[in-house]
């Protein structure tokens, strides 16, 4: 699903933020990507939902090669691909309900036919009295748990999260981590970026570890 | 529940384009109006004149001037496709020498003679055998008004080519405008692009929801353009007398003209809303998709 090889990046002329790594993710894994501040994890899930592409080395993503893809094919991949945003990215004008349903509207479905799937996600993030607030009245942890929600409505086949539980109670955290257990199960690849030691203890997962830019796999 | 729009309605440039754009459909109602203005003013001039002939008899030493008149209101009357002969007077001649000439007697002195002739419209006179038969006529000179409408016709020309001219600068100009407001709305709504990217959206969906705002902003601006160009006709046709010609008449005759030609001059006049709107939508899109080509 995921195949890495020597990949190198980095911005303009600055330092390499990733040096050489090397990594596969098969359909079906869960995996966790730790490392301090700075590591280049931000970086690396970037290069990951096509943000942005290697300055070297190969990524193939469901079996594509990044570097041979042109625009008019990035969306058939991006809409295999959940992202929850370390920023959460939620748009301020549009109600909790239309940012979690943004990834079904923009692949042409009519609202009628996901309403109930949306709002039954939202109930179960805690989030249904909330459905037509507007994200800036909403508080931290429930933007995260929108994000989440949107990275996860349209049962993505790869979910990529950048800190899904920075801005949520232990509780929360745990029922968030259940969630992506339950889509694990179901078949949706993880890699969660995360520093909560706790919700990688819990999970009982592997650990890709980035330091310096550079992967090891603990 | 309605889903809200995924660009903000309250796109600040598109208040400034609505705007700018209405006073470009103001200037093109303007320049269009001028145009049907020349175009029927040169076509009354010159069929007025094309319909009216002058022949002139001058006195001819040792010949009796009554006789040739005579002549030349003989072979006129004769001649196909001439509707009405009308000798005038020598009378009639002295007066129309009278603001050179005073008052006074011009006893004694050879004024011409003149004939009005008016042609027939629908079977026009063939004017080369007019003027060969009339060549047996001594002193006669016929005065067609050609080089008038000449003229007449070459400035309405370059009036017309003027009134073409500046319409293309305005859509230049609009189409500047408009490639200009599209990068600034997509610049100002860069953050919801890049996001929607993210989640899969293609370039056309994301085009046609910016798009939609320049259809309606082109629709808004080109009927308020030809509003106040109608109402500028308006004002224009108030301000002088009836019957008193010029630019108040002019505007008269463009907005109450008879039902055929009144149907032609507001269609050219409601085509700029029509115009404005397809610039408006037609460059927003080839402008999103250029600039989301080179987005990712």
């Amino acid at each position: 699903m995921l195949h890495l090889e020597s990949v190198g990046l980095r911005y303009g002329q600055g330092p390499e933020i990733l040096k050489d790594v090397s990594f596969a993710v098969r359909p079906g894994d869960f995996y966790f990507l730790t490392g301090p501040s700075g590591a280049g994890k931000s970086s690396l899930l970037k290069l990951l939902f096509l943000a942005l592409k290697p300055t070297r080395g190969s990524l193939h993503i469901f079996g594509e090669d990044v570097s041979g893809l042109t625009h008019d094919k990035l969306p058939r991949i991006r809409r295999r691909i959940g992202v929850v945003f370390q920023e959460f990215r939620l748009l301020d004008h549009l109600s909790t309900f239309d940012n979690v349903a943004l990834p079904l509207r923009v692949a042409g479905k009519p609202e009628s036919s996901y309403r109930r799937d949306v709002l039954d996600l939202l109930d179960w993030v805690g989030l249904a009295d909330q459905a037509r607030a507007l994200p800036p009245v909403l508080s931290g942890g429930e933007k995260q748990r929108a994000a989440i929600a949107r990275a996860v409505i349209a049962k993505p086949q790869l979910l990529l999260a950048d800190e899904p539980t920075g801005n949520v109670d232990p509780v929360l955290a745990k029922r968030l981590l259940h969630l992506f257990l339950e889509l694990n199960r179901l078949g949706t690849t993880m890699l969660i970026a995360t520093h909560d030691r706790g919700l990688v203890r819990q999970a009982d997962r592997p650990v890709l570890h980035l330091e310096t830019g550079e992967l090891t796999l603990q | 529940m309605k889903p809200g729009s995924i660009i903000p309605s309250n796109v600040a440039s598109l208040k400034s384009l609505t705007v700018t754009m209405a006073v470009m459909s103001y200037l093109a109602c303007l320049a269009i109006g001028a145009l049907i203005l020349v175009d029927r003013a040169v076509t009354s001039w010159t069929s007025g004149l094309a319909r009216e002939m002058t022949v002139q008899v001058r006195h001819v030493r040792s010949v009796e001037i009554d006789v040739e008149v005579e002549k030349a209101r003989a072979i006129l009357t004769a001649f196909p496709g001439i509707a009405e002969v009308e000798v005038l007077d020598a009378d009639a001649g002295a007066k129309l020498l009278e603001p050179w000439l005073g008052s006074r007697s011009l006893e004694g002195l050879p004024v011409p003679r003149l004939i009005r002739v008016v042609a027939d419209q629908v079977a026009p006179p063939d004017l080369k055998i007019l003027e060969e038969r009339l060549a047996a006529v001594q002193g006669v000179h016929l005065d067609t008004h050609r080089k008038w409408e000449a003229e007449l016709t070459r400035m309405a020309r370059a009036l017309s080519v003027l009134s073409y001219a500046i319409l293309a600068l305005i859509s230049i100009s609009a189409i500047a405008i408009v490639v200009f407001a599209t990068r600034a709305v997509l610049q100002a709504n860069r953050h919801i692009v890049d996001l929607l990217h993210l989640v899969g959206a293609r370039n056309s969906y994301i085009a046609r929801q910016i798009d939609g705002r320049f259809l309606r902003t082109g629709l808004l601006s080109g009927s308020i353009g030809v509003a106040m160009g109608l109402l500028t006709f308006l004002a224009l046709g108030m301000t002088g007398a009836e019957g008193g010609g010029g630019f108040a008449a002019a505007s008269r005759g463009l907005l109450f003209a008879a039902p055929d030609v009144a149907v032609w001059s507001y269609g050219v006049l409601f085509a700029v809303p029509v115009a404005a709107t397809l610039i408006c939508l037609i460059t927003s899109r080839v402008t999103l998709l250029r600039r989301l080509g080179v987005v990712t």
